[in-house]
């Protein structure tokens, strides 16, 4: 696979300018085959008050997870990450919570035991509160775009960081603030 | 609130008010007042939109207090669009200034023999009903700004569309908010069309002269209004998720889950879900210069509303709610924000539901009427509603009766009201209450995330299928109870994970009312509320077999899960037996 590399340092009020990636998905590098605890704590890094606190809501491949020691994280696999929501169907995609039973037909089965760990890739969604307080995070970490992800991102980021591009292959996105 | 105004709109010579003391009915507000008073005075086979039918207004029970989050207005009726019993609610101003004028009740009865339109002046004064011919068929953004002219804007005004006087069955009535503006809407049910038949245009409420509402131990409810603050300010739901995004933040969660009903039904998910999200409209309204951030009345700490300004930085409507978004976006393919508040517009101002509006055009769009995603065609429908037009009319009266004008099968109705925007396939637990609640499909029903904490009906196993049923059971019991204390439902997040702010909760009722009130009392008054209702309908004719969903969600799996409504009839049947 063909990767550029590109190193941003951006201003902070920039980082919004990321957001809608974000609500889409972006591909980030992962070592795959772990569980979501360590995903999430030990590659990217995020404490684990933070992850138990206040990431309450966690999908995997369209499915609300309860037990994050229990998911295994496979290539490709979709997770998305979000706070506290409200309503009656906020609780209730909660990860363990009160309500879990009210969508017990869509909720993600555990795994029973971890896999080997190899290099790959996961699809990575932030919403609402998550988006700012994430979004820092992941892209010191680095994000895997599209050639076409890529230039609609370059449309809107502030002229300085306009960058000659190649018409093919894919960029390695790393950006600080 | 010591007092019920009834106003009797077909007396002989004219409308004849009546003021008396609570009777039966002391202590009550809100929805139990609503639901107590049609229980025991409206014939269950009256027609709706006839005189027997009776049109209750409710302040709850701590409206009009110095208490936070207290500004819910419950409106209740025979329902011309289930034929159930009804208690719709809205935030807005009119519940804490009818609070403080001393009414725990305006109640219409009757129906005027000619063909006069009226508006009713309630002040510490008395109540006043002139007749107002010049109100005729005007919508509800024009017609507030016509009666601010003459009452001011120290008031609070609640007031029904042309779509009400047209007794469209999507009719809602409207309750201006801080800003004056016709925003927040008792919306589900067609009240608006009951005001409509009583010829009722315009109810402005003025509490010029009076003062708040004193508790029977200020002190005490005072400092019990803190702590209940302090819970929401630090819960991160109340105290920042609302605030930030309003309750559009929903949308991405949803449409991941997989339980985002789109294209009016068909799938679980919305390809430009993320275009209209909670996150992308905060980000729009502020660059706008309009707000993400606002109060729908005065004393509410959560601000889960917003001002949607218009690209030239125009004032356009309130910030779109969730279901508003989903009904007019998803469901219908749409996913320009623009389009979507252009019709929260609209429907503000002739005044209809927007949950029901959004999912009849999406069954039109199935019948043909326009395409999937097509948004001048929406506005273009909806257009049709505003100009009373035969179409209008059909459109007006809800996804049912268009479905059954153009012969659609997939019509989401429960008692022939639409269904709001969370796919029951994919919840299962909350198309329990969709088939089961006493008010025709309504999320609200059974909102109050309290159970846990009120333990009503005791703990359940969040893991065995027949928990979905007890959940559903205890949370429309504690919804009927917060719905009757005029507080937003909205709280119950902060009760839900803070004991102290449930207890917070107990102790501004007790404060307020001089008597200790208990987790059970909150229970007993749901109960009460829940029975009364049930009651009504089971004398209307209703039965078990219309606590069910229509059968396409038993059929048609819904993708990405592939899952149909498993719940059986039977367990169904069970969320009443208590």
């Amino acid at each position: 696979m063909k990767l550029e590399t590109l190193k941003l340092h951006l201003n902070s009020d920039d980082l919004h300018l990321f957001f809608p990636l974000f609500q889409k998905g972006v591909t980030v590098p992962a070592i795959v085959g772990c569980t979501l605890k360590s995903l999430l704590v030990d590659q990217f890094a995020i404490p684990v008050d933070y992850v138990t606190d206040r990431i309450t809501t966690i999908f995997l491949d369209n499915r609300p997870v309860d037990d994050l020691d229990r998911t295994i994280i496979q290539e490709g696999s979709r997770v998305t990450l979000s706070a506290a929501m409200p309503g009656l169907v906020g609780a209730t995609m909660r990860r363990g919570g009160f309500y879990a039973a009210l969508r017990q037909g869509i909720s993600y089965a555990a795994d029973s035991e971890k896999t080997s760990d190899t290099s790959g890739t996961v699809r990575l969604k932030l919403f609402n509160l998550l988006l700012a307080e994430l979004a820092p995070t992941v892209l010191a970490r680095g994000l895997i775009l599209e050639r076409d992800e890529f230039n609609e991102l370059l449309r809107n980021l502030p002229p300085q960081t306009k960058h000659s591009q190649q018409d093919t292959g894919m960029i390695l996105l790393t950006a600080t603030f | 609130m010591d007092k019920i105004a009834r106003i009797d709109m077909g007396a002989a010579g004219g409308p004849k008010v009546t003021v008396a003391g609570l009777g039966d009915y002391a202590g009550l507000g809100g929805r139990a007042m609503t639901s107590l008073v049609v229980a025991a005075e409206v014939h269950p086979l009256a027609h709706p939109l006839g005189a027997e039918n009776k049109l209750v207004i409710s302040p709850g029970m701590l409206s009009g207090t110095v208490g936070s989050m207290t500004g819910r207005l419950s409106v209740g009726c025979k329902s011309p669009l289930t034929g159930t019993i009804k208690e719709s609610n809205a935030g807005g101003q009119a519940a804490q200034v009818l609070a403080r004028l001393g009414y725990a009740a305006v109640i219409l009865e009757g129906k005027p023999a000619g063909d006069d339109l009226y508006k009713i002046v309630i002040s510490k004064d008395g109540i006043k009903v002139i007749v107002d011919n010049s109100l005729k068929l005007m919508d509800n953004y024009p017609v507030v700004e016509k009666l601010r002219k003459e009452y001011g804007d120290k008031v609070a005004y609640m007031t029904i569309g042309s779509a009400g006087e047209r007794k469209m069955l999507a009719a809602s009535i409207a309750c201006t908010d801080p800003e004056l503006r016709p925003t927040r809407h008792c919306g589900r049910g067609g009240v608006g069309a009951v005001m409509g038949a009583k010829r009722v245009k315009a109810i402005i409420i003025d509490d010029a002269g009076v003062t708040m509402r004193p508790a029977k131990n200020p002190e005490a409810y005072r400092d019990a209004n803190r702590k209940f603050v302090e819970g929401l300010r630090k819960h991160p739901v109340t105290g920042e998720g609302l605030p930030a995004y309003g309750t559009n933040v929903l949308t991405n969660v949803l449409n991941e889950a997989g339980g985002y009903p789109t294209n009016n039904f068909k799938t679980g998910q919305f390809e430009g879900g993320s275009k209209i999200s909670g996150e992308a409209q905060a980000e729009l309204e502020i660059k706008r210069g309009g707000s993400a951030t606002h109060g729908c009345h005065r004393g509410c700490v959560i601000q889960c509303s917003g001002i949607y300004n218009d690209k030239d930085g125009k004032y356009l409507t309130k910030q779109p709610e969730y279901e508003t978004v989903w009904s007019h976006g998803g469901h219908c393919g749409i996913s320009n924000l623009d389009a979507i508040a252009q019709m929260d517009y609209m429907d503000d101002n002739f005044g209809v539901d927007t949950i029901e509006m959004g999912v009849t055009i999406g069954v039109a769009m199935d019948a043909g009427l326009a395409e999937f995603g097509d948004e001048a065609g929406a506005i273009r429908l909806l257009e049709e509603v505003g100009k009373g037009t035969p179409l209008g009319c059909v459109l007006g009266s809800g996804a049912g009766i268009t479905g059954k004008v153009f012969g659609v099968e997939r019509v989401p109705v429960v008692k022939n009201q639409a269904l709001p925007a969370y796919d029951p396939r994919a919840v299962q637990g909350i198309g329990v209450t969709y088939a089961t609640t006493t008010q025709g499909a309504d999320h609200t029903a059974g909102y109050a995330i309290a159970t846990n904490i009120l333990k009503v009906g005791g703990d359940v196993d969040p893991l065995k299928t027949e928990g979905q049923i007890e959940l559903s059971r205890n949370l429309q019991i504690a919804t009927a109870a917060i719905d009757s204390t005029g507080m937003c439902l909205f709280i119950a997040f902060a009760i839900l994970d803070q004991p102290e702010t449930f207890q917070a909760l107990l102790d501004m009722l007790g404060s307020f009312h001089g008597i200790t009130m208990t987790g059970d009392d909150v229970v007993a008054l749901g109960k009460k509320v829940l029975s009364a209702e049930r009651d009504f309908n089971t004398r209307a004719g209703f039965t078990k077999h219309d606590d069910r969903l229509p059968r396409f969600f038993y059929t048609e799996p819904v993708a990405p899960h592939n899952v149909t409504f498993m719940m059986k009839d039977e367990e169904l049947d069970e969320v009443f037996n208590w």
